[in-house]
């Protein structure tokens, strides 16, 4: 069998709006993900416990409209601390379709907004994931 | 009309129930949003155990089913109150200032993350710089309550701040004080803190949150200053606000429940602290939500009233005629909102609004359709403060009051409803209170089995939400959006450096010093927090007390 896919999401910053994540991280243990959640927590922090945990799948919510800041600020991190292709990383919130795309060049790797149905994460972790590890 | 014999309707009902033998319904049961079974047709058997003098009475009359004033909109219409704020106080000034140009009635401030939290931006305090003014107007100091209110006629406009125990002293005194530089004395003021305590742990989860006797403590006070000491007395210095529950999944039941038993533990806090019902009770406010279920959501708020009524009958005995009478507010719900076909929410918010209208609000909200997306624009916001001027100017419906009233459905809805409510409250009760229902977990339980059931609901298909789970459209153009001040961090850095250059340091120092002791020894924190404002105290040197004396409270729960 395999091995449970490991997932790590938390939400950065001050913002309190912490529906979406759980309910995010309620639907991946659904679909037998094993999920970390963490609340208010520094980058750095995620980051260090991401790889001390090694999880498969870092992500994150952001309601307050500082998306791009924290995704760009998540990428530093993670480069700072030698793992910035170590992990899948998803993005999901209040925030405008017009800002996928830059969320995708920042380093994001899936970006999910309002609407998004969690099956629909649930099918991008498992395929991306399998793709990343035949590379 | 006249009375029909019970046994003749009976008898009317059997004939028409064979008769439709055989016609297929759209699907096996119908239920209300907050899943109470709904018949196919009510009659007066569904209200024969409703007695009109006793049950729904007159407006402006015990048991205040029909309203809380006898004349309702015929007298005066409910107050176009929007939640609005972003970017720098001035920004947000403009904005106000331009809403008040399109014939709002009342403001309301919606603040940052960090106003929220009780954190200044030049704090190090993880990533505080990024978030603000993003998602509301930053207030860190009385600098930034002047700009927000210069030149806007708040002498005869009332003014929401919402903000919550964390930094609801911090932030009302603030605005008291601007107030008197204006000349205006803190007693004519008019306007409402919100001030809830369950909208800081169950609503919204703020980073670095106190403890929830320390958040009731917090809140008292503000009700103790304003109401009972009588600083302040026409300000309601609390709104329990249903609605920000509501927003997290769960019914029109729950709310309600919730929100009696949260009012409940501020009463008796403050019967605690040695005061008299009668010294604080009348000036209790509610912020209420409009949610998907037409029906549902009108009876609702004629059976929060009864039950109002009936909490202050059975149980506090209040002298003042006022303090029967359940006073609220209401947003439309934010998170019926999709970021598909924005447009449809200006139709889902109007239907909202002629819910809280048919309801008897005193004050409304109604959401820009943008908002599923990001802040509001002008022109979303202006388009939602026509919704409400459309129903005042065009519909006739605010021509008589409570027009729904005598309705089999809403009547036998009401009564249900009252009912289950009054039970829900009563399971917290018996659990001891909210605040030991916080402690335990078991609100956020409530809350996380009711958010996770909405989802299954929505996902499934059997909450049908048009454009995300049915006429869904492939290849929208996506909405263009509103993007908030991308310097505003810097300005309000700015705003801070000169404050604290300019203030008198030993001063503030001095009285932050006062504060600790107040926190410790657990007096009221508002007559010398009124000073720190006064004196230039930044929001998070304030807040960095409670956090430093009482500590952070570790949440109950594992996601």
């Amino acid at each position: 069998m395999d091995k449970k896919i490991r997932v790590l999401l938390f939400k950065p910053g001050l913002d309190g709006h912490w529906r979406g994540i759980m309910t995010v991280s309620k639907a991946l243990s659904e679909a037998s993900m094993e999920t970390i959640f963490f609340g208010f927590k520094t980058v750095a922090g995620v980051v260090e416990a991401a790889i001390q945990e090694d999880v498969d799948v870092l992500g994150f919510s952001v309601h307050s409209g500082a998306h791009l800041e924290w995704a760009g600020e998540l990428i530093d991190e993670l480069k700072a601390q030698g793992a910035r292709d170590d992990f899948l990383l998803i993005v999901g919130g209040v925030f405008p379709e017009q800002d996928h795309d830059e969320l995708k060049e920042i380093g994001m790797d899936g970006v999910f907004g309002p609407g998004t149905v969690t099956a629909d994460i649930v099918t991008f972790i498992r395929e991306n994931l399998k793709s990343m590890k035949v590379e | 009309m006249k009375m029909a014999d019970s046994e003749e309707i009976t008898q009317g009902l059997e004939g028409w129930n064979k008769e439709k033998d055989g016609w297929e319904e759209r699907k096996p049961e119908f239920t209300s949003d907050a899943g109470i079974p709904v018949k196919d047709l009510y009659t007066p058997l569904d209200t024969e155990n409703i007695d009109y003098v006793r049950d729904i009475g007159f407006p402006g009359q015990p048991p205040y089913t029909r309203g809380v004033y006898p004349t309702m909109y015929r007298g005066r219409h409910w107050t176009i109150r929007m939640f609005s704020g972003h970017g720098t106080p001035e920004e947000t000034n403009d904005r106000w200032r331009m809403l008040y140009d399109e014939g709002e009635t009342g403001f309301s401030a919606a603040v940052d993350s960090l106003t929220f939290s009780g954190v200044d931006p030049d704090q190090e305090v993880h990533g505080a710089a990024h978030e603000v003014g993003k998602e509301g107007v930053p207030l860190y100091s009385i600098r930034g309550v002047e700009a927000l209110v210069d030149n806007l006629p708040i002498e005869k406009m009332s003014v929401a701040l919402v903000v919550e125990p964390m930094t609801s002293a911090a932030i009302t005194s603030m605005y008291f004080n601007v107030a008197r530089e204006r000349g205006m004395r803190k007693e004519q003021l008019a306007g409402t803190t919100q001030n809830d305590i369950l909208t800081m742990t169950i609503g919204y989860i703020p980073w670095g949150s106190l403890k929830p006797a320390d958040l009731l403590k917090l809140a008292c006070d503000l009700i103790e200053y304003c109401t009972a000491m009588g600083e302040a007395p026409r300000w309601n210095p609390i709104n329990f606000t249903t609605y920000n529950y509501r927003e997290g999944g769960i019914d029109a039941v729950q709310e309600i429940g919730m929100g009696l038993a949260n009012a409940v533990a501020h009463i008796e806090e403050l019967l605690r602290r040695g005061w008299k019902i009668d010294d604080f009770v009348h000036r209790l406010a509610f912020h209420l939500s409009a949610h998907r279920d037409f029906f549902e959501e009108i009876a609702k708020y004629r059976a929060a009233r009864k039950l109002w009524y009936r909490l202050m009958k059975e149980r506090y005995h209040p002298e003042n005629p006022d303090a029967y009478r359940f006073r609220f507010h209401v947003q439309t719900a934010g998170c019926s909102l999709t970021a598909q076909q924005p447009m449809v929410n200006i139709v889902r918010t109007a239907y909202q609004a002629l819910e809280a209208v048919l309801g008897g609000t005193q004050s409304l909200h109604t959401n820009s359709y943008d908002e599923a997306i990001c802040l509001p624009s002008e022109e979303s916001v202006r388009l939602a403060v026509r919704t409400q001027e459309l129903i005042q100017e065009e519909t006739g419906v605010t021509s008589v009051v409570d027009p729904l009233a005598g309705s089999y459905y809403v009547e036998a809805l009401t009564r249900e409803l009252e009912e289950r409510i009054w039970d829900y409250f009563m399971r917290i009760e018996e659990m001891g209170g909210v605040v030991e229902a916080l402690n335990t977990g078991w609100l956020f339980n409530e809350m996380s089995k009711a958010f996770n059931k909405r989802r299954r609901d929505q996902e499934s298909g059997d909450e049908r939400i048009i454009g995300v789970n049915c006429y869904v459209m492939e290849d929208e153009e996506a909405t263009p959006p509103f993007r908030t001040n991308p310097r505003a961090a810097e300005v309000e850095k700015d705003r801070l450096a000169d404050l604290r250059r300019e203030r008198d340091e030993s001063k503030v120092a001095a009285l932050l010093n006062q504060l600790r002791e107040v926190c410790e020894k657990r007096e009221n924190v508002l007559p010398v927090v009124s000073e720190l404002t006064a004196a230039g105290a930044t929001l998070g040197e304030i807040t960095g007390v409670y956090r430093e004396i009482w500590g952070i409270w570790q949440l109950p729960f594992v996601a």
